[in-house]
């Protein structure tokens, strides 16, 4: 396939599932934000406010991980209820540029949930050079271990029920348990090792030090960008040798 | 002749029964280029398991396949351009409406907007589903949404094309339709390879059979190469009066309402009919159909279950 087809093939996939379920049916822009909107809902209603921009900058972070979620719905219902991805597998159309296009059609699915959050950033006075490039970075980073993850899971589910088994699972270990609405500071020492290992806990870190929320060093900075790629580039690979393109 | 598809001693075991019977059995056959091959069976006879392994979908336990030449195991994206398929149970994405389906299957091809377009007018107005082409999907009929799956692969540029069970749930004037674009593509010297239950539809379209069983061919060729390997070429409906026993040395013989049904060979044919008006008794006599083949290789009929014996069988293990 050129690569001239190959973008062809993912702006395909973009207006096929990103652009058309909108416009049949918009109030899934709606369903796009209500979870994020209800962390910073309950966050703000919790602390009185005083943590109303952790919930900012926490629902952007769980938009973009909400990317990946509903890739794996996705790509569990076209696998097997549809055979789509059979359809897909005897066609020029390689694994890559599959994800690629879908993942990037679940991101412009979110982009008006985004906006809302973009806004909310812009109002709570966030917006700096340094906080846009660096918020930018990791929210591009998420998405994509994201979706990552989402397309290795997806390629083993056997019916799109086990998605609604594995998603809140997902969410609680990427978002409700790391400090993604909070300060890390506020766990107990044990969680904080605990959350070490999840990579939002790094990207909420660097969000949070871009914004004045938390002190970050440089040097804390620097290994948060490493920690965070790392867990990226290691879910890449596994995507690549695990996930199922053709069945065995 | 030139080949499209070969299979040489092909074997498919899925992962999760290591030790059930396999999918696929030593299964050996050829596939001309340029015609359409069918591909007959029970549920459960393998059918499905071949297509997927030759549309690259799924990989083989052992033997090899190859698709224009190229081998399915380490040569996918040789093959991959040159096919297209019409899965199983298949459905088209349900907030489409017909015309996306085709069109953004094409581009999803790799094809430019203008030969896209154009193909997507030419398909849908062949299969009659110029009038749907603005519907939802999700207000689509099942036979229309089928009709929609195979007018996607019918008007792509592939020159191998898998139809598993694609008239399944069509209607009989929408089944011919999707029948004369399937001989129009055959026309057009693409290979198809039809899986399907409908018998008729086999020997309508195909050029070359299989009747697969168990994960085995159990006869291949022409449909008239099969009529002539089987036992009984002929079958002799006799509606009244006729003592069984006088038939019973001239072939296999079925009691049907009002008479008898019996398959013979073409010298026994022709005595029975002779008796037969000299008896006054009346009597139609012809080839045997692709059922009656179906029936005497297999032993059973072909809507029975293969899949649910095979279960009875591991559990009986």
């Amino acid at each position: 396939m050129s690569q001239r087809n190959r973008l062809r093939s993912i702006l395909t996939l973009v207006w096929l599932n990103g652009i058309v379920p909108i416009r049949d049916q918009p109030l899934y822009i709606l369903n796009l934000l209500a979870s994020p909107l209800s962390f910073l809902f309950f966050i703000g209603i919790v602390s009185r406010g005083a943590l109303i921009a952790y919930g900012i900058t926490g629902g952007m972070v769980l938009t973009m991980l909400s990317v990946g979620t509903g890739l794996q719905s996705d790509l569990t219902h076209y696998r097997v209820d549809l055979k789509f991805q059979d359809t897909v597998v005897a066609s020029p159309v390689e694994a890559p540029v599959y994800v690629g296009g879908m993942a990037l059609s679940e991101f412009v699915y979110s982009l008006p949930g985004l906006a809302v959050f973009v806004l909310l950033f812009v109002l709570a006075r966030f917006a700096t050079l340094e906080s846009i490039v660096v918020l930018a970075g990791v929210l591009v980073l998420v998405w994509a271990f994201a979706c990552a993850l989402a397309f290795t899971l997806a390629t083993y589910f056997r019916d799109v029920r086990e998605t609604f088994l594995f998603s809140p699972l997902i969410s609680l270990a990427l978002t409700v348990l790391p400090p993604v609405y909070y300060p890390i500071s506020s766990l107990p020492a044990w969680a904080q090792v605990a959350a070490r290992f999840s990579p939002t806990t790094y990207a909420a870190a660097l969000v949070q030090g871009s914004v004045g929320l938390a002190p970050l060093s440089a040097a804390n900075a620097g290994i948060d960008w490493g920690v965070l790629i790392a867990f990226t580039v290691a879910l890449f690979l596994i995507a690549a040798l695990k996930a199922r393109w053709k069945e065995p | 002749m030139s080949v499209a598809i070969r299979a040489q001693h092909l074997r498919k075991v899925y992962p999760k029964s290591p030790v059930g019977p396999a999918a696929i059995d030593d299964l050996s056959l050829e596939i001309p280029t340029g015609r359409v091959y069918g591909l007959i069976g029970r549920n459960g006879a393998g059918k499905t398991t071949f297509v997927r392994i030759a549309a690259t979908q799924l990989e083989p336990t052992s033997g090899t396949v190859t698709v224009l030449g190229f081998n399915v195991q380490g040569e996918e994206r040789e093959i991959r351009p040159r096919i297209a398929c019409v899965p199983q149970e298949s459905r088209p994405l349900y907030f489409l409406n017909v015309e996306e389906v085709v069109y953004l299957y094409l581009k999803l091809r790799g094809l430019d907007s203008t030969d896209a377009h154009r193909r997507t007018r030419d398909v849908l107005e062949e299969l009659s589903l110029t009038e749907y082409r603005r519907r939802s999907v999700a207000r689509l009929s099942g036979g229309l949404r089928r009709r929609a799956m195979c007018a996607m692969v019918l008007a792509s540029d592939a020159d191998v094309l898998f139809l598993d069970e694609p008239t399944t749930g069509l209607d009989p004037i929408a089944r011919r339709e999707v029948w004369e674009a399937i001989r129009r593509a055959s026309r057009e010297q693409r290979t198809i390879l039809l899986t399907t239950h409908y018998l008729d539809e086999a020997e309508a379209l195909s050029t070359r059979l299989a009747l697969v069983e168990r994960g085995r061919v159990m006869l291949e060729g022409t449909p008239a190469d099969l009529r002539a390997r089987v036992r009984y070429p002929y079958r002799v409906v006799i509606q009244g009066s006729y003592p069984r026993e006088e038939l019973e040395p001239l072939g296999r013989v079925s009691a049907i309402e009002g008479g008898y049904l019996v398959f013979a060979r073409e010298a026994e044919a022709r005595e029975i009919a002779r008796r037969a008006l000299e008896r006054g008794v009346r009597l139609s006599m012809g080839p045997v159909s692709l059922e009656d083949i179906f029936l005497d290789v297999v032993g059973r009929s072909i809507e029975s279950d293969g899949s649910s014996e095979e279960e009875e069988a591991e559990t009986e293990a």
